[in-house]
């Protein structure tokens, strides 16, 4: 009955996904003939198609949003693979475990639906885990936000995110102020202390949104941005390396060698690559410094054009706007604010980091969310869109109970 | 609940505005400098490509070969050595000595990076390695080697630092464009590479002088425009200077003009009147009118990189204000802007776009791009214009510019001699910017001489290389606007 009301727009997209990236990389393993770049002609569309077909069968899950999301990881490892194949071997593998994780956290968030949350358990271990790299990381471009567990490397940051915002949410959602207002501030503080700039600003912005959209107010809307402002002009004036970032944006050809290289080296690539690039394996992506990482983006604007960096805009324009769909669409409070947080932290990390690559404004050193290589960052963004998802599968229960309630009805008035 | 939901929704909005001024500011910076990021001369995807490609022919207006790679792949330029050195800055060299020259500047199209898949299968059918499209200038050789040797002609310019333009007022196309010193690209030394005179760069674009007197044409513009009546006033010029206390003004030479008006006061070069202009007018009123002319504006032209030309934006004091409508203090321009102010005038108000690319066409033959002209700005009302082209023909007739002057053409123009420091040492600029008032050679020039000598200024120094160019055009420009042959 549930397949006959429900025509899953997703379902076809995702075949066109597949076909999209069975040829891409079919046409990648013409160029070198790597066995590797075979195998992820079929592995890629292959999970996909599998994780697709699953999780509607588990949860009543929302299939375009997953599709979507499945589209930009997939984009990724793509221009990863074309780039620097060691690194979309280790994403493959990351991709995997995304995968796995969104699904946990679909299970999670309707497993505590009749549970309570250990708010405080989560809180205190997400300090601990911030303040973590401060005492056993190192240094890396000039912020100390990494902890390193045997072989493996873990960025802290992106991992609270996910219990940033179920704290936030369950805090707001009952309303108690200083329990969120405190943890938040702790986490902003280690950031700070962590130099990671970027991240702090992120949580920052999607703390006070989440507040707004909770409480309404707009003073305190107004009172936040302008405390962000003031923040952000404090930084200025006391940050040396922040002052050069400033720099750097208003004129990185001043210092074309040296600070303002990477900024310049994307410009040019996405100069290069036009309104319809110079196509997929082609172009000098890798003269662009972290092209895997913050820039990835110029990659794909060079190899594939400006044109196809606005369908990519776009796609990331309709994540968001169904995470918002199912945020309104949740019964509680709890639920719509974890959705619409999920669904700000995915949007706002992209406009911060596309619009660095950009210059539209001052760059910071955060990922693009699915397609920036590395493994915290894949996960973690998966694990968003387990969240939006488990939100979505518990709306779509109430619906079905709301029917059967009508149904059951009907039966007994006749 | 439904409060929240509506809240909801207005934060999905504000993301959904923030990709949108993504998506606008991405494609606004494309379109914009896109090509000036792209072939940048740091941009690493030019040097594979040259790997790969041979660079296109580069021709002149009447079809003379300037640059064309041999079947050895090196890069060769045009046989006579005097149009070399005399265009080495408008075309660049191979090393990339000289920045944005078309070699840099039209990589797009000298490697074919426009080429679209069905000339990359034409290439591929034909067999022969791939060669870029040819570019046609709007230059004339000739014109420019005959600018280049007027230089070395006249006592008051030989062996200075400088550099001249012809533009088509009409138009925009440049006509010519040299700089000086210049150098053979042929024959690139570490000499000339140590060279404190600094061969490599391109002065007709690059280089932001103060106009000194030939700035008045702007002045007087923002006079006529913004003071009724000025052109009734009366002033009486003394041999006293004006004193400001910390600075005084003085006209050249220390001489007086007697009782003058605007018209005279422009003829006879005044700096006295004009400083009482531009105290009149206001700076708001100076500020207003030089942006209207191009001044503090980023200049983006399609086919050439120029420096941008800069006007005192924060309140001066009243001897800066004063030392403004003389074109000193803070005031300066690249001599290829100044070429535009005076085609300004002489095209009734309305400054052309200098454009230089007369045609592509790829290596099959098949056109793709072809000249067109598109209005830069109107920079006055025409009736100022017309006023300002009779001062600047008096200026020739009369003036201080009678050394520009030709038999059998309508000269206008008017000269400045600006006073600067470089490195410390006072130096002088003699200018002079100027165009011919006819419908058949709509040509205007700008000639700029670096560090002249005492006793000689723009009029002496720059109107009589003017005077050879005109005559050059007089003698070998068709009425058609083709080139006659010597």
């Amino acid at each position: 009955m549930r397949a006959e009301k429900r025509r899953d727009p997703g379902q076809r997209l995702t075949m066109v996904v597949c076909l999209f990236y069975f040829s891409a990389f079919l046409l990648l393993f013409l160029r070198d003939f790597v066995w590797q770049g075979l195998a992820l002609a079929f592995a890629v569309p292959f999970t996909i198609f599998l994780s697709n077909r699953l999780l509607p069968k588990l949860f009543p899950a929302d299939g375009l949003l997953l599709a979507l999301a499945h589209f930009l990881c997939a984009l990724g490892i793509l221009v990863l693979y074309d780039t620097n194949p060691a690194y979309a071997y280790s994403q493959t593998v990351s991709y995997g475990v995304s995968v796995a994780a969104m699904f946990f956290c679909v299970w999670a968030v309707r497993i505590v639906r009749s549970r309570r949350i250990p708010v405080f358990f989560l809180a205190v271990l997400s300090l601990g885990l911030l303040a973590a790299p401060l005492v056993f990381g190192r240094e890396i471009y000039g912020a100390k936000n990494w902890i390193f567990v045997g072989s493996v490397s873990v960025q802290p940051s992106e991992v609270v995110k996910l219990s940033l915002l179920v704290v936030l949410a369950y805090c707001m959602a009952r309303r108690r102020f200083w329990s969120w207002f405190l943890f938040a501030l702790g986490c902003l503080g280690l950031l700070m202390l962590q130099k990671d700039l970027g991240t702090a600003l992120l949580y920052y912005s999607v703390g006070m949104l989440m507040f707004f959209a909770s409480d309404g107010s707009v003073w305190i809307l107004a009172a936040g941005t302008l405390g962000g402002a003031g923040a952000a002009v404090m930084g200025f004036r006391m940050f040396a390396h922040v002052k050069r970032r400033v720099a750097i944006w208003r004129n990185p050809w001043a210092n074309y060698d040296g600070a303002g290289y990477q900024l310049v080296q994307g410009l040019m690539a996405i100069a290069s690559g036009d309104l319809f690039g110079v196509g997929l394996g082609l172009g000098s992506p890798r003269t662009i410094p972290v092209y895997h990482t913050d820039f990835i983006y110029a990659v794909i604007c060079e190899q594939f054009g400006m044109i196809f960096g606005l369908c990519v805009l776009a796609i990331y324009v309709a994540l968001v706007w169904r995470g918002a769909t199912i945020a309104m669409a949740a019964r509680h409070s709890f639920h719509g604010l974890l959705a619409l947080g999920a669904t700000l932290m995915l949007g706002l990390q992209t406009f911060v980091i596309i619009g660095g690559v950009l210059k539209l404004i001052p760059l910071t050193g955060v990922t693009l969310p699915f397609i920036s290589y590395g493994g915290s960052s894949l996960v973690s963004s998966m694990c968003l869109i387990g969240l939006i998802q488990g939100v979505a599968s518990l709306n779509e229960d109430d619906l079905m109970e709301d029917t059967e309630i009508a149904l059951g009805r009907e039966e007994m008035s006749m | 609940m439904k409060q929240q939901r509506l809240r909801y929704k207005l934060l999905a909005l504000f993301v959904f505005c923030l990709f949108a001024l993504l998506a606008v500011y991405g494609c606004y910076s494309i379109l914009t400098y896109g090509n000036r990021w792209f072939a940048s001369s740091r941009n690493p995807r030019v040097r594979a490509q040259k790997e790969q490609v041979a660079a296109g022919d580069i021709l002149d207006r009447d079809g003379l070969l300037l640059a064309t790679t041999d079947a050895s792949g090196t890069r060769h330029y045009a046989e006579d050595e005097a149009v070399r050195r005399a265009m080495v800055h408008l075309l660049g060299d191979s090393e990339g000595q000289v920045s944005n020259g078309v070699e840099a500047f039209q990589t797009n199209y000298l490697y074919g990076f426009d080429d679209s898949l069905l000339d990359l299968a034409g290439g591929l059918v034909s067999g022969s390695p791939r060669t870029g499209n040819t570019v046609r200038l709007t230059v004339s050789a000739p014109l420019c080697a005959e600018l280049a040797a007027a230089f070395d002609a006249h006592a008051g310019s030989a062996g200075k630092r400088g550099a001249a333009v012809v533009l088509n007022w009409k138009t925009g196309a440049v006509e010519a464009l040299t700089s000086r010193p210049s150098f053979d690209p042929e024959a690139i030394t570490a000499a000339i590479k140590g060279d404190p005179g600094q061969p490599f760069w391109n002065r007709a674009t690059q280089a932001v002088i103060p106009p000194g007197s030939t700035f008045k044409v702007v002045a007087a513009a923002a006079a006529l425009e913004q003071l009724s009546g000025i052109e009734e006033v009366s002033f009486t010029c003394t041999t006293d200077v004006l004193d400001f206390g910390d600075h005084v003004i003085a006209d050249y030479g220390g001489g007086s003009h007697g009782t003058v008006r605007l018209r005279e006061a422009f003829i006879q070069s005044c700096n006295k009147m004009f400083a009482n202009v531009a105290v009149n007018v206001g700076w708001r009123g100076m500020l207003r009118t030089a942006e209207r002319f191009g001044f503090n504006d980023n200049f983006l032209f399609r086919d050439l990189v120029v420096e941008n030309s800069s006007y005192p934006t924060s309140a001066p004091s009243s001897y800066e204000l004063a030392a403004c409508g003389f074109g000193q203090s803070g005031i300066a321009a690249t001599p290829l802007h100044l070429c535009m102010i005076a085609a300004g005038v002489a095209n009734g108000g309305v400054m052309m776009e200098p454009r230089l690319l007369q045609e592509v066409t790829s290596a099959s033959g098949r056109r793709k791009l072809s000249f067109s002209s598109s209005p830069y700005r109107t920079c006055m009302p025409a009736s100022v214009a017309g006023k300002l082209q009779e001062y600047m023909r008096a200026v020739v007739t009369q003036g201080t510019g009678r050394q520009a002057a030709v038999s059998g053409l309508k000269v206008c123009g008017k000269t400045g001699t600006a006073d600067s420091t470089l490195d410390g040492n006072p130096v002088t600029y003699g200018w002079f910017i100027g165009y011919l008032d006819e419908e058949d050679l709509p040509y205007a020039i700008c000639v700029l001489v670096e560090d002249l000598d005492s006793g000689v200024s723009g009029g002496s120094a720059a109107a009589p290389i003017a005077a050879d160019a005109f005559r050059w055009l007089r003698d070998h420009r068709t009425p058609e606007g083709g080139t006659a042959a010597p």
